[in-house]
């Protein structure tokens, strides 16, 4: 028995030995929080990252390094002989592209190395930038790191504001989803320490194709997110009006079938923020939330046309049309039917409260 | 039983004792009746006062005619008469008298006449509550026997003595109710006791060890206490008790792993209190194993999982630290194994003292100095602080120990090597067993009638059952009651 | 050699809820969602139901065949083959059980590799690996059913955790129903049958049960229980991924876990992972225990002799799969086996010891 204990003992302490695996202690390593890929010219791109410095008591500070290549890994081996500690991509948070990248090459053979790494998570969050990731990647932004910056960026602003829900797993989704298209947000730098989502980038084969603008994605995230929140202002002819979306949900109705015709109802759950006119009277909120309707109802429209005409369809009108559809039939969706069907808006809004004055 | 000496008769016995200057053979006449007669005793072992004031006066004065007669003249509750010679030495060195007379060596008699010299009944110190009685045991058997018998003053208390060891002659009682408990679990006990082959038994700890089912497990297999409000309870419900002579600990068994982290206390205060602190201590537990293996199985290896706020913090606290994460964390943990090793052998006063040394000196000095990160520093401090909860202190060294290996395995895979080490642990404690009954119980075998008294304290009416675990003769503590008519809000 | 185990080694019989249960989900839990959509899509769902029964109907066939032989597998082969060829037959699944346990260690470590450690060595860890498996075994067979047990209660934390994903998921995927033919459907069901097989291991620890008549509840409910996991888990992975998404993912299950983000941790996959050791397990266990104590009733060799060599050997075999391909041919080939062994081999034993049965008992009666 004694003996059988020892040989035990000493095969698992071999095992132990010989087993170990290459370690990655967190401070013999350089952890990567953003990426940033340039346009340089049709084969080659420039990219950037952004590796946090940590300082005790003190805020963490921003070094970039860059480098051309062609993809991804070539690029960070390059960067790797730069670095004092080898590189790891585990705390990855932002992956930056640039306008002119993204409309000349597209970013899907950008993508393709993020979702395969089992390092990096889903979710990271994909942007445009517009103007150049590396100039962007280089300012000193908040207290937290440039990525943690951005990435805090996108997130209250999914949360609480206009941006419709991103990051690398909705993009995937999105991308491999028939009758879909992704959609990522567009960045830009402002000022030296100043960032600003400019709005969000449409894509059709991982390349840009159209832009909607700040002022329309209170409407996208509308049609796109199935609850959303976010502020919009309505213009009556006694004032003005913020009124702030705190419930809102959509449904689509496949009402019509040949030709096909679509309904999508919008129910949006309101308060009044602030309104610039001299008194809130029954009537005044009455007449808000028919402009608001109103409102809803024709710049929603106008996105939807907008994408009906540049054949993509970041709502998922095909994939919708497909769950009501058995053995359908993508192709004759792209080449025909997308471009004639017919789609209806229907708000619905409510406003329950409006602040705590009369 | 075995025996080292081999001339054990009669006559060398009083030679031998003859060696020993505590030895007296006094020899005094009787006047009236004509006899003259032998006392022979230790005299460290008996009360000479009782002889004095109590046995001399009686024998030289009363009407002492023969052996018989004793038992009507001397006032002492413990004469025995006797003609069996293997007895004497037993018990002469129990502090009973020898009396012959003179010219009768076949008969002779015991005057009971034991010197007792030991500490009062004092404050449970390992065990302390604030709540519920301060009483412990104390070095002496029959006191310790004597706490219990005023607990439980049924004649169905079962006190069975055993005699162990070869030089120490340790008197051991197994204690237990009889018509609760199992007679298999008194079997094993008694069995086991009468196995025991070992010459000084000074403690029950001997006997812990000794009577284990598996001697090669960190884990204490028999709980121990020095409360005799915890005894009582446990006889109660079933279990069997060992009281050793010369040890303030006696012994309960079968127990399980849960009823190591079951303060007393927790049934003196309200069950949902009482339940709320043994989660705490749970946690406590587990926490105290982990969180330092956990630190550098991430630190080394899954860098990933540390949320993004967290991790300048812990880069900027690791920058300046030569040391790996593992060096750097069994540098802690031997400092902490140091200053408790140190602080427990120093009388009180030294002790805080070392404390304060430790704690505070050497633990902001390795910081500043860079040896040591002053996040892993709370992470120690706290996993210490943590693994004195437990309301065992056998557990807690256990504990301390398995922290190691934990450590070791986390250095060579990561998490993954924490999942193996605990799967060993695991299966460890389902192998195990308390005097044939799974240690790990009511986890496994999964019993949900026992989890009403382990992880959580039910209120007393619902602990009707009886542990399942010790399969008691009586299941029932208490007839079931009348199930009472629902009453609404403002019925009488 | 008889079946006669004494009471005292014994396991009650709601443990062998467990026991199927944890034989049923190891590695192949980690990606089955793929495999069943490759053939019948998003309504692969109904095929693990389909299965679901199949599994059913099969267990009812070997508490059938169990009661009569009252033994088992080895009585069950011995009634109807007779002694020599049910030996013989029987020694196959000695092979079987050790192929079984190769494919489970080497998949697991499979995903360590890819997912954790790429550098983690084959050998040492799955030496270590066995050394903890045969420590259980070696505690007998009541022991091997306790880390059933905990294998299923300390990770059950993590089938809550998915639950997290429903906020990323768009279960409009599922739709429409019915999508595909029902030969679609059967197909993914045999592929979903590959998933969910180890409850034959009933076969082998049957006379291990105390009062076997009630484990009957147990053991079906632990196939239910295994059944609604696996439609749990398929439904959320169905919503999470849209259906391209879907192929292109090995591990769908651990891809979930990427976007779990707690408080306290950034990413779960990595502690997802090291948990999932305990869930394989028991299934290590079972297996090598099954194996051993096949060897002991036919060719009455100690256990503690059988379960250190066919450990080794197992060990072996483990360290020589080498790229993903060849453990995908082992995998491929254990998958067919066990499927043709439950859906053809065991109704066709069935049928022959019904048969044995008469034929016997029209010996006794002339």
């Amino acid at each position: 028995m004694r003996r059988t204990l020892k040989l035990i003992a000493s095969v698992f302490l071999a095992s132990i030995l010989n087993g170990c695996v290459q370690k990655e202690v967190l401070d013999d390593i350089t952890l990567i929080e953003g990426i940033g890929f340039d346009y340089i010219d049709s084969k080659n791109i420039l990219g950037t990252i952004v590796i946090p410095v940590y300082l005790p008591k003190q805020a963490p500070k921003n070094i970039t390094f860059s480098a051309k290549a062609e993809i991804k890994k070539s690029m960070l081996q390059d960067i790797q002989r730069q670095t004092a500690d080898p590189l790891v991509t585990g705390s990855l948070a932002v992956v930056l592209f640039s306008k002119t990248l993204t409309e000349k090459v597209g970013i899907l053979p950008l993508v393709d190395p993020f979702q395969r790494d089992p390092g990096v998570g889903s979710g990271l969050y994909l942007a445009v930038v517009d103007g150049e990731t590396k100039e962007l990647l280089g300012g000193n932004y908040g207290i937290r790191g440039n990525a943690t910056y951005i990435s805090n960026l996108m997130n209250h602003n999914i949360k609480n504001e206009d941006l419709p829900q991103t990051n690398l797993q909705w993009f995937l989704a999105d991308f491999y989803q028939e009758g879909k298209t992704p959609f990522i947000p567009q960045i830009k730098q402002i000022g030296k320490d100043k960032l600003k989502i400019t709005g969000i980038s449409l894509l059709k084969y991982g390349k840009m194709v159209d832009f909607i603008e700040a002022e329309d994605m209170f409407f996208f995230k509308l049609l796109v997110d199935k609850y959303s929140e976010g502020l919009h202002r309505v213009k009556i002819e006694s004032g003005e009006a913020a009124v702030r979306s705190i419930r809102s949900s959509h449904n689509f109705e496949l009402t019509k079938r040949n030709p096909m015709e679509i309904t999508i109802h919008i129910k949006v759950d309101g308060i009044i923020n602030e309104f610039t006119g001299q008194e809130l009277t029954p009537k005044n909120i009455q007449e808000l939330k028919q402009q608001f309707s109103k409102d809803i109802q024709k710049e929603s429209l106008k996105l939807v046309q907008r994408f009906i005409g540049k054949q993509i369809d970041p709502i998922g009108i095909g994939h919708y049309v497909k769950t009501q559809t058995r053995n359908f039939d993508f192709n004759n969706w792209r080449e025909n039917q997308y471009k004639d069907i017919v789609v209806k808006i229907k708000p619905d809004v409510k406003i329950s409260e409006s602040g705590v004055i009369e | 039983m075995f025996n080292f000496f081999k001339n054990s008769e009669k006559e060398s016995l009083d030679k031998i004792l003859a060696k020993s200057a505590d030895f007296k053979c006094l020899e005094y006449y009787n006047n009236k009746s004509n006899i003259s007669f032998t006392l022979k005793f230790l005299a460290t072992l008996v009360d000479e006062k009782t002889i004095q004031d109590s046995v001399l006066p009686y024998l030289l004065e009363g009407n002492f005619k023969q052996i018989e007669d004793v038992k009507q003249i001397v006032p002492l509750p413990d004469i025995k008469l006797s003609e069996d010679i293997s007895q004497i030495e037993d018990m002469i060195f129990n502090g009973s008298v020898l009396l012959t007379v003179n010219g009768k060596d076949n008969k002779f008699c015991f005057l009971g006449a034991k010197k007792e010299i030991g500490r009062n009944i004092s404050l449970p110190e390992v065990e302390f509550s604030v709540i519920g009685p301060k009483e412990s045991f104390v070095e002496s058997l029959d006191q310790n026997l004597n706490l219990i018998r005023k607990r439980i003053p049924v004649k169905e208390l079962v006190i069975e003595k055993k005699t162990v060891g070869t030089l120490s002659k340790t008197k051991v009682a197994i204690l237990y109710i009889d018509g609760i408990t199992n007679t298999e679990n008194v079997n094993t006990v008694r069995q086991r006791i009468e196995g025991i082959e070992f010459d000084e038994i000074t403690d029950s700890s001997y006997i812990v060890q000794i009577i284990s089912d598996n001697q090669n497990s960190p884990f204490p297999q028999l709980l121990d206490t020095e409360r005799p409000d915890r005894i009582s309870a446990i006889l109660a419900e079933g279990k069997v008790a060992i009281f050793v002579d010369g040890s303030p600990h006696a012994l309960i068994g079968p127990t399980t792993l849960v009823e190591f982290f079951s303060s007393f206390e927790d049934y003196y205060l309200n069950w949902i209190l009482s339940s709320f602190f043994r989660l705490i201590r749970l946690f406590a537990v587990v926490f105290s194993i982990l969180v330092t293996p956990v630190y550098v199985a991430t630190l080394s290896y899954h860098y990933e999982l540390i949320p993004q706020d967290l991790m300048s913090t812990l880069v900027a606290s690791r920058r300046a630290i030569p040391f790996p994460p593992i060096l750097e964390a069994l540098f802690l943990e031997l400092t902490i194994e140091l200053l408790r090793e140190a602080g427990a052998r120093l009388p009180t006063k030294v002790g805080q003292t070392i404390g304060i040394v430790g704690g505070i000196v050497i633990g902001t000095a390795s910081v500043e100095a860079g040896l040591t990160s002053n996040i892993l520093l709370i992470f120690i401090a706290l996993a210490a602080l943590a693994s004195f909860t437990t309301p065992v202190y056998r557990i807690g060294n256990t504990i301390r120990l398995l922290r190691f290996p934990f450590l070791l395995f986390a250095e060579v895979w990561g998490l993954l090597g924490i999942i193996v080490c605990f799967c060993f642990l695991l299966t460890h404690l389902i192998r195990l067993t308390s005097l044939g009954r799974p240690y790990l119980e009511p986890l496994y075998p999964p019993r949900m009638q026992d989890l009403k008294d382990a992880f959580i304290r039910l209120s007393f009416d619902k602990q009707r059952k009886r542990p399942f675990l010790l399969n008691t003769k009586e299941p029932y503590r208490f007839p079931k009651k009348a199930k009472k008519e629902k009453k609404d809000i403002e019925d009488e | 050699m008889n079946a006669n185990v004494p009471d005292s080694k014994k396991i009650s019989p709601f443990l062998v809820f467990f026991l199927i249960h944890t034989m049923q989900t190891g590695v192949g839990i980690l990606g089955f969602q793929r495999f069943i959509a490759k053939t019948a899509g998003y309504d692969a769902w109904m095929s693990i139901i389909l299965s679901g029964l199949v599994v059913h109907i099969l267990l009812w066939m070997m508490f059938k065949m169990l009661k009569i032989a009252n033994g088992d597998m080895t009585s069950i082969h011995t009634l109807i083959l007779g002694k020599k060829i049910g030996k013989i037959l029987s020694s196959l699944f000695i092979l079987y059980f050790s192929l079984y346990t190769v494919t489970i260690l080497r998949s697991y470590i499979e995903v360590i590799q890819v997912w954790m450690f790429p550098e983690l060595k084959t050998f040492w860890f799955a030496l270590a690996f066995l050394i903890l498996v045969i420590y259980i075994v070696f505690g007998g067979f009541r022991t091997v059913a306790g880390i059933a047990f905990f294998s299923i209660v300390l990770p059950f934390y993590i089938a809550v955790l998915f639950i997290i994903t429903i906020q990323y998921s768009d279960f409009t995927n599922l739709l429409p129903i019915f999508d595909h033919s029902v030969k679609e459907i059967l197909l993914g069901s045999r592929d979903m049958t590959f998933t969910v097989l180890g409850f034959e291991t009933l076969l082998f620890f049957y006379p291990f049960i105390q009062n076997p008549e009630k484990s009957k509840k147990w053991a079906h409910l632990g196939a239910l229980y295994t059944t609604m996991i696996c439609i749990y888990l398929a439904i959320l992975a169905f919503g999470f991924f849209s259906e391209a998404q879907l192929q292109k993912n090995l591990w769908p299950t651990l891809t979930m876990w990427k976007i779990i983000k707690l408080p306290f941790v950034e990413r779960f996959e990595y502690i997802g992972i090291a948990n999932w050791g305990i869930v394989i397990l028991p299934n290590l266990c079972i297996c090598l225990w099954c194996a051993s104590r096949l060897a002991k009733r036919i060719f009455s060799i100690r256990q503690k002799t059988s379960i250190p060599v066919i450990a080794t050997l197992c060990l072996i075999a483990t360290s020589l799969l080498s790229t993903r391909d060849q453990i995908n041919i082992v995998t491929d080939f254990t998958a067919k086996v066990g499927f043709y062994f439950n859906t053809i081999y065991i109704p066709l034993l069935f049928a022959g010891t019904l048969i044995a049965k008469k034929v016997r008992n029209r010996e006794t009666h002339s």
